[in-house]
């Protein structure tokens, strides 16, 4: 209670009230220790409480601030909750079947008492978690937190974020209107190209009854069966394992001791002294510590209820999606994945689809669990560093501008027939399509020797052009890196050599569909 | 205070001393204008229970709109209101089990010396729902579960039921047809003379 500078006659009367309540048996079975802000209940505040104890006691200041972490993490798993809480209730009134779940969506929508609320909650909220999980993801790195000890937690990370992402593409089903029967069709037929698994991809040995995209779909359509998969997965099998994941993603990063560390004041920096040297100098600021009662639990419910704020004014103010009942004969044009796979999508007009839907999102899953291992540079880690890790930092930088700018692209720039629209443009599904007729294939023989002359270059040159480089990372580390980022960059050639060479594929194999 | 000893309870604010004769210091000042508007908090006070009290309002809103979410304006059950032939169709004295399997009722037409009306009985047992049967030879209805008996018109006169069977409302249609509501029972005998209880046939 604050020292009023005069007693006030309220408190007077209630405080013996106020004492005898909170030293009966029934309150202190509840709340054990005692609220006022001594040291001691600050700590307990934190270590007897279930929920709170994933916290440490005690955090380093540099912590604290907004634009250390952006709150990203958190507030990934604050939407988590809220997603969990706005789908159990939406579960209430949503039936799984082809028959009912498009009229349980309108009824949601008209029918029943802040059922609109709820259902735009839920679907924003998804939205806005995948936005922040990628976001996590890239302050992680620019605050080099996957460094070690941390490199196994970055893995974790990764497959929370696939985890993310698939929990987001099942749940795009339920509506089942035509938005949703679309969207899956065209993530589902990227299965059908896995290679060898899949029915459609190159050296399949399965037919359309046993494939990849089979086992998702329990049958050769986007019906009944599907409708069903993906309830499931969606509401009980990817939010147990994403718990599961979470669970030791926290773990690991109370076992490691919060990334922050204090960077040196503005003086010394100006001088060039890094955090590495100042910390050796003054090994005392790494032992000073706030409580995270009240320090660090203030700011994150500060920014919890911001961002509920804004979930629920813009659930209020913007209708979640929903188009006409899901019709298995009329696909729209353009049908467009879910805007996070849109650029997967826009890459199917320069690659096959085994390509663009399989091999580059395992590349890149695989290609960002690879980083911590990869990354030898033990600078950097707890603060934003560019001048020690320009070469980490860029081709990161390089990674992320082309999934958004791809992402861009597909969802604003596509129009009909996937042609290419401005952005303020109006659609006409009358526009003549652009011409392939100028379109070539390379000659194999030509096509492989360019992508054999463009792997051994990019293996080669950098080795003897840059070779303290070479000879830190060491050869095996080299030849990863380089791979990656080879394939990345792969992207862009292929994009220039279409746009303006006219070549379509540069190695054609028609008979085993498979095309480069 | 040390973390280890236990913290005394909370006393009141000790009270402020009375002013002394002024020579109007800036804190006597401050002294006097919070006596000028009497108020009970100081400005940290107030702001810390509105922003309490608007999240706790705000808390309350959603458990409200929780709660009220959880009653659809519309259900989706099945139609209630039936046609069940017209008065020519019923015999005098007779209680009608043609349309007991598809809607659950027995359509009852008394004498005249008992009164005349056509009326519709539910053919739900009042002790715990079973469906019971009338037999005609003993002039009762009786429930197989428990062995409620209920006499001709429904009151219950044997069996641990409490009540007497309900009876729907009827009305005559435009097309001449009884047209009864199963959904809309009356359960006490004093409301079976309504005029939407029974039919004068």
């Amino acid at each position: 209670m604050a020292d009023a500078p005069k007693p006030m006659k309220f408190e007077e009367r209630l405080a013996p009230v106020a004492r005898a309540i909170r030293t009966s048996q029934i309150w202190k079975s509840i709340f054990r220790h005692g609220y006022q802000d001594t040291p001691r209940n600050r700590s307990l505040m934190i270590l007897s409480n279930v929920f709170f104890h994933i916290h440490a006691v005690k955090v380093r200041p540099a912590a604290l601030p907004f634009r250390y972490t952006w709150r990203m993490g958190e507030l990934s798993f604050y939407l988590f909750l809220v997603l969990t809480v706005t789908g159990i209730l939406l579960m209430f009134y949503y039936r799984p079947t082809v028959e009912h779940a498009y009229w349980d969506m309108k009824d949601l929508a008209y029918v029943v008492p802040f059922g609109r609320l709820l259902r735009n909650m839920h679907r924003w909220s998804a939205h806005v978690m995948v936005l922040f999980v990628m976001f996590h993801m890239i302050s992680v790195f620019y605050r080099s937190a996957y460094k070690p000890p941390r490199e196994y937690n970055w893995v974790i990370g990764v497959i929370l974020l696939l985890i993310t992402f698939l929990l987001s593409f099942t749940g795009y089903l339920l509506p089942w209107d035509q938005l949703a029967i679309w969207a899956v069709t065209v993530g589902t037929n990227m299965a059908a190209n896995t290679p060898i698994l899949g029915s459609e991809g190159p050296l399949a040995i399965v037919g359309p009854d046993m494939d990849a995209r089979f086992v998702l779909l329990g049958s050769k359509i986007v019906g009944q069966a599907g409708l069903l998969r993906f309830y499931v997965l969606h509401c009980v099998l990817l939010p147990v394992a994403f718990l599961m994941f979470i669970a030791v993603h926290f773990w690991r990063i109370r076992k490691d001791d919060f990334s922050a560390v204090p960077v040196p004041p503005k003086e010394e920096r100006a001088k060039g002294v890094q955090p590495e040297e100042w910390h050796k100098q003054h090994p005392e600021v790494l032992q000073e510590k706030v409580f995270t009662w009240p320090h660090l639990v203030s700011r994150q419910f500060v920014s919890a209820v911001v961002l509920t704020m804004v979930l629920v004014g813009w659930s209020l103010l913007a209708n979640a999606p929903l188009e006409e009942l899901a019709n298995p004969n009329l696909t729209p044009n353009p049908s467009k994945a879910p805007w996070y796979f849109v650029g997967l999508q826009e890459l199917l007009v320069y690659f096959d689809p085994w390509i663009a839907g399989v091999v580059f999102p395992t590349l890149i899953i695989m290609g960002l669990m690879a980083i911590p291992y990869v990354d030898p540079n033990p600078r950097g880690v707890g603060y934003y560093n560019f001048r020690e890790r320009r070469f980490a930092v860029s081709m990161f930088t390089v990674g992320v501008v082309l999934w958004f700018g791809l992402i861009f692209i597909g969802y604003y720039m596509r129009g009909p027939g996937w042609e290419l629209y401005m952005p303020w443009e109006a659609w006409n599904h009358h526009r003549p399509p652009s011409s392939t007729a100028g379109l070539r294939n390379t000659p194999n023989w030509f096509g492989f020797l360019l992508l054999a002359g463009y792997g051994a270059l990019g293996m080669g040159l950098p080795k003897l052009l840059f070779k303290d480089f070479y000879k830190k990372l060491g050869p095996v580390r080299y030849g990863v890196v380089m791979f990656f980022v080879l394939a990345m960059f792969f992207v862009p050639v292929k994009v220039i050599l279409r746009n303006f060479f006219d070549i379509k594929y540069l190695i054609s194999l028609p008979a085993w569909s498979l095309n480069i | 205070m040390s973390p280890d000893q236990p913290t005394p309870p909370a006393n009141p604010p000790a009270p402020r001393p009375a002013p002394a004769k002024p020579p109007k210091s800036i804190q006597q000042q401050q002294v006097d204008e919070t006596k000028v508007w009497n108020l009970w908090f100081t400005r940290r006070e107030f702001l810390t229970l509105a922003a309490w009290g608007g999240f706790f309002l705000w808390l309350g809103g959603t458990i409200g709109a929780a709660l009220r979410y959880f009653l659809p304006n519309v259900t989706y059950d099945p139609p209630t209101r039936f046609k069940i032939g017209r008065p020519e169709d019923y015999a005098s004295g007779e209680v009608n089990t043609r349309f007991k399997k598809k809607y659950r009722i027995w359509v009852v037409r008394d004498t005249p010396a008992q009164g005349g009306g056509l009326y519709v009985i539910y053919a739900r047992c009042t002790h715990l729902g079973c469906t019971p049967n009338w037999l005609s030879g003993q002039n009762k209805f009786k429930c197989p579960c428990h062995g409620s008996g209920f006499r001709w018109g429904g009151i219950n006169f044997e069996g641990p039921a409490p009540r007497p069977l309900e009876r729907c409302r009827v009305a005559l249609a435009d097309d001449g047809q009884i047209i009864t509501d199963v959904g809309d029972r009356f359960k006490d005998p004093k409301d079976w003379h309504r005029p939407d209880a029974y039919l004068k046939v």
